[in-house]
């Protein structure tokens, strides 16, 4: 009879503890699918902002820095790999490319121009999707992480392969004030 | 985090209470049928018994009729819809801004992408209709394309998102029907009233006086039922707004937007043309009344916008 009664408590143990790895595998795929999401904007976003200065870099001729300032915070979000590294990078470029769309407002040719309009809806409609995915990501990321830290994942998780998952911040940077060069 | 929370707990009280609705419908719309065979019974046998087969028979049919009214509504009710208001779909390179709200909007609300919607119309409206979760549709007008900017635009597309999210179109189609049904059903029980106690009159011998309490019972929940059933109808459409503007908040972040928009849609307002007034609450803002006109507030299909623009203001601060 305590024989049945053990081989009970075992079984309900095993089950509690598939239950346990189970939903450890779905927050991390959820968290992953997440990030996919956020990666897909991120690539359209790096692919969009070399367009939109060979559209403006004649008319602009002039504010050279901040085209180079766009192109160098650009190139410095493609090296990043990873949310904790892309994080900061990403938050660089939107602030470089929202001094420019400020300078642009200096010229009128651009505003009027098609294809800038697009590129710059484009860029826009792209920022917009990346801080909407972010937040859905970022609960996924919390959910999945407070699981693997909750008894009784905390004691075989790591072992498992369930590491940690990095949190995707883009801390919003001093919000520069763009120079108007006045020549 | 709890922005997310928030909505998907307004999606299952939204799911409850329509299911909870179809019960109450289904079973009064049994007891009615009951009811009326009943009295019928009662009147062709000179007897009042309490157990009534024919009041049995009218019960099944009207729990079959109830269930199908409902299930016919919910399958045809979005292209019914569409059908009525003309709208024509629209690709990401005729009206990208547009499109492109509607997909952030998507991202951040987690509901699948609907069918976005142009109408070619001055008046400035916008819509929602789907009766499940990723069949959705957002029709939008040309004259609230052209008025609106960015921001204001993702205000409005986030307040018919939140319609689609909590599932408002189904709440409303199954209200409609419960609504409709009851008073059918109140119509029927007045006339057999009527039709039956010109009969009993001549039957009064057999000193059936409970009976007389009775009717004159049902007579009184006949005439007011339905109009109960009317105010708690315009009651839940109101409630139905409110919320969708706060959740459109929780998607956005940017309470701004949908207050500027509003503050438009007010200043601008005109009747919408080719709109009955059965499909109206679907609206951002009444399409059938002129904003100038008050309408009873008992009645009205949506609140005033100026509340709307107060309570968002509250959740801004």
């Amino acid at each position: 009879m305590s024989f049945w009664i053990i081989v009970g408590i075992l079984v309900a143990i095993g089950l509690w503890l598939i239950a346990v790895y189970n939903g450890l595998v779905g927050s991390r795929n959820q968290s992953q699918t997440a990030w996919s999401q956020i990666d897909v904007q991120l690539k359209r976003r790096h692919d969009l902002i070399p367009n939109l200065v060979q559209v403006v870099k004649d008319a602009m001729g002039y504010e050279q820095e901040t085209l180079t300032k766009i192109v160098q915070a650009r190139n410095n979000a493609v090296a990043a790999s990873g949310p904790a590294q892309a994080g900061p990078a990403e938050a660089a470029l939107t602030q470089a490319t929202r001094g420019l769309f400020a300078l642009m407002e200096n010229y009128p040719q651009l505003k009027a121009n098609d294809n800038v309009k697009q590129l710059q809806e484009e860029l826009t409609t792209t920022e917009n999707k990346i801080a909407f995915a972010r937040q859905f990501y970022n609960d996924s990321v919390n959910n999945y992480n407070t699981r693997r830290q909750s008894f009784p994942a905390v004691l075989a998780a790591a072992s498992l392969g369930f590491g940690p998952i990095e949190l995707f911040n883009m801390p919003e940077a001093e919000r520069e004030v763009p120079k108007v060069a006045l020549r | 985090m709890s922005a997310t929370a928030d909505f998907v707990a307004a999606q299952r009280v939204n799911r409850r209470n329509t299911f909870l609705l179809l019960v109450a419908l289904t079973a009064l719309a049994a007891a009615t049928g009951y009811m009326v065979g009943w009295l019928v019974e009662g009147e062709a046998s000179d007897t009042v018994p309490l157990f009534s087969t024919l009041g049995l028979a009218a019960a099944g049919l009207m729990a079959v009729v109830s269930v199908g009214w409902s299930a016919l509504s919910l399958a045809f009710g979005d292209k019914l819809v569409l059908a009525l208001a003309s709208a024509k779909d629209i690709t990401q390179a005729e009206v990208p801004q547009l499109y492109n709200v509607v997909e952030e909007i998507s991202i951040a609300s987690g509901v699948p992408m609907p069918r976005v919607m142009v109408l070619e119309t001055d008046a400035l409206n916008a819509f929602a209709t789907g009766n499940k979760v990723g069949h959705g549709t957002i029709v939008v007008t040309r004259g609230l394309l052209n008025t609106l900017s960015r921001d204001e635009l993702q205000g409005v597309a986030a307040h018919e998102m939140a319609h689609l999210a909590n599932l408002d179109t189904r709440y409303m189609v199954v209200v409609g029907v419960t609504v409709g049904l009851i008073a059918l059903v109140c119509d029927m029980l007045l006339r057999t009233i009527a039709w039956g106690g010109s009969g009993r009159s001549t039957n009064d011998k057999k000193g059936s006086s409970g009976g007389g309490l009775l009717i004159i019972l049902l007579i009184v929940v006949a005439i007011f039922a339905p109009l109960a059933a009317k105010a708690v109808q315009m009651a839940v459409s109101r409630q139905r707004e409110y919320l969708a503007d706060a959740t459109s908040v929780q998607f956005t972040r940017n309470p701004n937007g949908l207050i500027s928009a509003l503050g438009k849609l007010a200043e601008k307002a005109a009747p919408f043309p080719g709109v009955s007034r059965a499909t109206q609450h679907l609206f951002i803002v009444n399409p059938v009344q002129t904003f100038t006109s008050k309408t009873p507030a008992l009645l009205a299909t949506h609140p005033d916008i100026e509340d709307r623009i107060a309570r968002l203001r509250n959740l801004g601060s």
